[in-house]
């Protein structure tokens, strides 16, 4: 075996043995998708569940406004007579999350034709759907008002359209899909992420942790050329992120058929092929990251220092996407020649079940394969420096 | 065997090395004495090619350092300062590490290993990996390592540092070992009392300059001092102030 291979080997077998770079390095891209695929979940659900979910609504006089109560029993309301001494503090104390509160006066005054005023208690600090609910019951409420004063009216003979000359008709074109997309673009990030994660720490174990514990030195007096070292563990981080990735794809694959999609009119399913050719478009960004986080751990000089440089370069490959989604640029062949940015690209597209661009990806092997290969040269530069021993 | 002449070594202003030879004959022990600081280990690290000297030359086995290092690394063993090995690999696959490094086919790797492990009485721990290792244990697994591809010449960079008694006692017979098989040893150490069991050669060094160089003898005759620590502090002492 070459130095290359030994090197690679002896690398991957290592780290093989240490937990804690095994769950770091993985971990991610097992339950990355999982998390993706709940999330989406979540969103869809919560979007078509909006308008059809009961709520419940305390309300303390009810005996005063029967009708009122009545014309909002009608509707998908949990309703709850209660009494409360403090309705205020019920609704603070978290005990009542909406409290409707009728005074004493309330038939009195509206058998008199005078303006009522009914409490809604609410909470709009809380979490969740407070104020959604607040909205629906105050709509509700003024509702019944309304239809009061058409009949009140009516009753005197007068057209109640006069009241209203003008009347706004809000037409929202978001749609479940729009928002299940947009939730599709966190993708990209998560799989450049999960390509740097898979070989973060074993680049910084054969790098700097080598240099701390002392191996360093032997290892480079060894009849190796300094080329087939640095690769070799270069390769090593390469091995493990493509795993990492690898993880990555099939778990997504697993986990995406649990979204609802259906229910929305979407389909999104990511066969093997897809997987393959998702594997295929990341493999340069692989290589360029592997090498990338060697050359950068080969400054430091321990552990601890290395993964705090590491930290700040795995934030580096996401920066073209954040840019390019405030942009909104598309795909083109300039695009490709960015790393990262035209895995993501490719990427988001081939789950969208488009076909594979092969020119695009062409110019996205050739430019960030180049790169990589310029990193990995950079590395063996390095370590034929003195410096690294001194 | 193993020659220097005149080498320099500059770390920016400090001037580590300032014109050192000297001369290891095979099957020799020769000391590099010297107090801390004096140069012996970036000395060290240049006949292991780690380092490149900045003026001078030497030769290990005809072969000059900086001209054919990899030639000069297949013939040397080196033990450094430190001597770090992977915590994570059992002794045996850190020795087969380095093996395989030098190009060793499968079966005479094996071979080896197996020998080393028994040489240097290691059968009850080889197996176990070396994270938690006591000192003594990590300086056997550094040494197997350094003679796993049989090298002519060894280099020891203070290798009884933190060894207790019991440790230090093994490790001498076995470096006398190495003398016995012929090979050219040159180990480092600022302990006179065990360069003076071990060692035929002495070669002192002070302030990166070579302060004495000759056998025991010599130096007792040349400082007229019997006690060796004596003559030692005199030769590195005179020429420091």
């Amino acid at each position: 075996m070459s130095g290359f291979g030994v090197v690679l080997a002896k690398e991957c077998r290592d780290n093989l043995r240490d937990r804690r770079t095994i769950l770091a390095s993985f971990s991610l891209a097992l339950l990355g998708p999982v998390l993706f695929t709940g999330l989406m979940s979540f969103a869809l659900t919560s979007t078509l569940g909006e308008s059809r979910e009961a709520f419940r609504l305390a309300i303390v006089g009810a005996e005063h406004a029967p009708r009122l109560v009545a014309h909002l029993s009608a509707q998908n309301i949990e309703l709850a007579s209660v009494e409360l001494a403090d309705p205020r503090q019920a609704v603070r104390d978290g005990r009542e999350s909406l409290v409707l509160v009728v005074g004493p006066d309330y038939p009195n005054r509206l058998a008199a034709g005078n303006p009522v005023v009914v409490d809604l208690v609410y909470d709009s600090s809380q979490m969740g759907t407070a104020r959604r609910n607040f909205a629906r019951a105050e709509q509700l409420i003024a509702q019944y008002g309304q239809k009061l004063g058409v009949l009140r009216l009516q009753l005197r003979g007068i057209d109640p359209a006069v009241l209203t000359p003008i009347r706004v008709s809000g037409i929202d074109t978001a749609s479940p899909a729009a928002r299940a997309a947009s939730i599709l673009s966190v993708l990209p990030y998560l799989l450049v992420l999960v390509v740097f994660m898979g070989g973060f720490y074993l680049a910084i174990d054969a790098t700097a942790g080598e240099r701390e514990h002392g191996s360093l030195e032997p290892l480079l007096s060894q009849p190796v050329s300094r080329a087939q070292l640095v690769l070799g563990k270069v390769a090593a981080a390469s091995v493990f992120s493509a795993v990492s990735t690898a993880l990555f794809l099939l778990s997504l694959a697993v986990s995406v058929p649990f979204v609802p999609l259906h229910r929305i009119g979407m389909s999104l399913h990511i066969d093997l092929l897809a997987c393959v050719q998702m594997f295929l478009v990341s493999a340069p960004l692989i290589v360029l990251g592997a090498a990338m986080l060697t050359v950068v751990a080969s400054f430091a000089k321990s552990y601890k220092e290395a993964q705090t440089y590491l930290t700040v370069v795995i934030l580096v490959p996401t920066l073209p996407l954040i840019v390019t989604q405030m942009l909104g640029l598309a795909a083109s062949p300039t695009l490709m020649m960015v790393p990262s940015l035209s895995q993501a690209t490719l990427i988001t597209g081939l789950i969208k079940g488009e076909p594979l661009n092969w020119s695009h990806l062409a110019i996205s092997i050739g430019a960030t394969g180049a790169l990589a290969a310029l990193m990995a040269w950079l590395a063996v530069a390095m370590y034929k420096r003195e410096r690294m021993l001194v | 065997m193993i020659r220097a002449e005149g080498l320099e070594k500059s770390f920016g202003p400090v001037r580590a090395v300032a014109g050192v030879g000297f001369e290891a004959p095979d099957g020799a022990i020769t000391a590099l004495l010297g107090p801390n600081g004096a140069g012996k280990s970036t000395t060290l690290r240049i006949l292991a090619t780690v380092l490149r000297a900045d003026a001078g030359r030497a030769w290990v086995d005809g072969h000059e350092v900086s001209d054919d290092p990899a030639a000069v690394r297949r013939a040397i063993g080196v033990l450094p300062h430190g001597a770090g090995l992977y915590d994570r690999l059992t002794a045996r696959e850190n020795i087969a590490y380095f093996g395989a490094l030098h190009g060793l086919p499968k079966a005479r790797l094996n071979e080896r290993v197996e020998a080393l492990v028994e040489q240097l009485d290691m059968a009850s721990f080889a197996h176990r990996r070396v994270a938690g290792f006591s000192q003594g244990q990590r300086i056997k697994v550094a040494l197997g390592r350094a003679l796993v591809h049989d090298p002519k010449n060894v280099l020891l960079d203070e290798p009884t540092n933190g060894l207790d008694v019991m440790a230090t006692r093994a490790l001498r017979e076995l470096i006398a070992g190495l003398r016995h098989q012929g090979r050219c040893v040159i180990f480092s150490s600022h302990v006179m009392q065990e360069v003076a069991t071990l060692c035929d050669d002495l070669v002192i060094i002070g302030g990166g300059e070579v302060r004495f160089s000759g056998s025991l003898e010599a130096l007792s005759r040349q400082t007229g001092e019997a006690d060796l620590e004596d003559a030692f502090v005199r030769v590195v002492g005179t020429a420091a102030s």
